[in-house]
């Protein structure tokens, strides 16, 4: 119980259907975690229970050891720090780029317009849009679009980023400006958890892979030896499948 | 008087008659015709005010878990409560709520200045408030739920996601559903001429009556409502586009 984010025993039920089945997960600081797995494993109902936007049905999670399921926390202040990317971006349509982004941290940090435009130019120059401050966000590239939602998460300073597939919606020739700006992140000891689709990323990028199966992790270890030596036969087969 | 009545055109004489009752009783006609756009405006408007707050009540999410016991009372009892206004509302003709709560309110008398107008202003207003929140119910719909999450994890709370995403979007998709119901209004708050309102159809009634001339007098009605529907709808339509087109624009 050190970790940024402690999961302890979650269970999250659709239904009679058991998605995750008793996860146990600790996020350090500054590391980078990937879930991969096949679609119904449960990776991304995981990542989306981290903050609370699927509710678990058991277990715990504490984030900064205060634990999330207690019904007298602040989860709206908690999620303040933890940054969230989405599939489909999930940008706000009637907003520009610049006010998707100043939106929350004038909001719920009080911060002034002229401070909250600083700092949304600051991490919207990171990820190369400072061309495109005052766009339109429904006319924009999707690899545009998924950016413009990093710099959102970004503005709050928020202390893990959540991906959740951040390139799967992506025409094949955007999804590399994508992952350019999370392997930034990286760089620079953004903590991060990670789902995806993407092996040769996830190799890359990660401090641990954890290889999710029928609402378990069934395997976890460091990129080299998950990818050269996995050990269940489940594993072996999901990496067939998808590296070959 | 009797000089002017004295030209009542030959049964039969269609035109000459219209022409003869437009003449005589343009002034209580006009003054109709202005009830009833004073109703469609303030109904269409008022309603679309109300409609903002019982669509909110009727969208609460009840938190099992974190709201307490009298937060989740009050959370039901608003919800309950506006459905049942919208369901009561659109369940019922608009002339049998006319006559309930005009004669209701008369009879509790203690409103000095009830009277047909004030009734009738606010009888559509409190009718349109119920399908103006249907409208505003599936424009909110319409809004990808996605953006309301990308919100909430942003630290967002429900009402504050609401307020600066949903609704803005909500109410641009309404617009069209909204304008249609001024144009609805433009028509039905005929009905209310059954408790006195003199709007259009009651002014053209008196001159119709006054002379059992009831065929020409009505089709001057229709004209004038034919008239005013098919300019409020094509001012609506403008709009619609106007406002599409600029919000583009000045996002860009």
């Amino acid at each position: 119980m050190n970790g940024l984010i402690d999961v302890v025993n979650l269970t999250k039920k659709f239904g009679d259907r058991v998605i995750l089945n008793k996860i146990n997960l600790t996020v350090h600081n500054k590391e980078v975690i990937t879930l991969v797995g096949s679609s119904g494993s449960g990776k991304t109902t995981l990542l989306r229970c981290l903050n609370l936007l699927n509710e678990p049905n058991d277990g715990h999670i504490y984030f900064e050891e205060k634990d999330l399921m207690d019904p007298h926390t602040d989860i709206d202040k908690l999620r303040e720090h933890m940054g969230m990317v989405f599939q489909q971006f999930n940008l706000f349509n009637n907003k520009n780029v610049m006010e998707n982004c100043i939106l929350s941290p004038m909001l719920r940090l009080g911060l002034s317009k002229e401070v909250a435009v600083e700092r949304a130019t600051k991490y919207l120059t990171k990820v190369g849009l400072q061309d495109f401050l005052y766009q339109d966000v429904r006319r924009l590239s999707g690899g545009q679009k998924q950016r413009v939602a990093i710099a959102r998460a970004l503005c709050m300073e928020p202390k893990v980023m959540l991906f959740d597939e951040p390139t799967s919606a992506l025409d094949p020739e955007m999804v590399g400006e994508v992952l350019q700006v999370i392997k930034t992140l990286r760089d620079e000891g953004m903590t991060m958890v990670i789902v995806t689709h993407e092996m040769g990323f996830a190799k890359e990028v990660s401090d641990r892979i954890l290889f999710m199966d029928q609402g378990i992790v069934l395997e976890e270890n460091n990129p080299i030896d998950f990818f050269n030596h996995p050990k269940e036969e489940r594993t072996k087969q999901f990496l067939n499948r998808v590296l070959h | 008087m009797a000089f002017i009545l004295a030209t009542l055109p030959p049964q039969g004489d269609f035109i000459g008659t219209m022409i003869y009752l437009v003449e005589n009783y343009y002034q209580i006609i006009l003054y109709g015709l202005g009830v009833t756009i004073l109703l469609s405006v303030v109904g269409t408007l008022g309603g679309f005010l109300l409609a903002m707050g019982v669509t909110q009540a009727r969208l609460v999410e009840i938190d099992q878990k974190r709201d307490g016991p009298w937060q989740k009372i009050y959370k039901a009892t608003f919800k309950r409560m506006a459905v049942t206004y919208v369901t009561v509302f659109r369940g019922t003709p608009m002339i049998v709520q006319a006559m309930i709560i005009y004669y209701g309110v008369a009879s509790l008398g203690i409103f000095p200045w009830w009277s047909p107008l004030p009734a009738g202003l606010l009888i559509v207003t409190i009718n349109t408030t119920a399908y103006i929140s249907e409208v505003l119910r599936g424009g909110v719909s319409s809004v990808d739920p996605g953006q309301m999450e990308a919100a909430r994890t942003l630290g967002l709370n429900r009402r504050q996601a609401m307020r600066h995403i949903v609704w803005p979007q909500a109410v641009k998709n309404a617009l069209p559903g909204i304008g249609n119901e001024f144009v609805v209004n433009l028509k039905d708050t005929a009905v209310l001429s059954v408790i006195s309102v003199v709007d259009l159809f009651y002014s053209v009634r008196q001159s119709a009556s006054t002379n059992y001339r009831y065929i020409e007098a009505f089709m001057i009605a229709a004209i004038l409502y034919l008239i005013l529907t098919f300019v409020s709808s094509k001012v609506v339509d403008y709009l619609t586009k106007k406002l599409d087109t600029t919000s583009e624009v000045s996002q860009s």
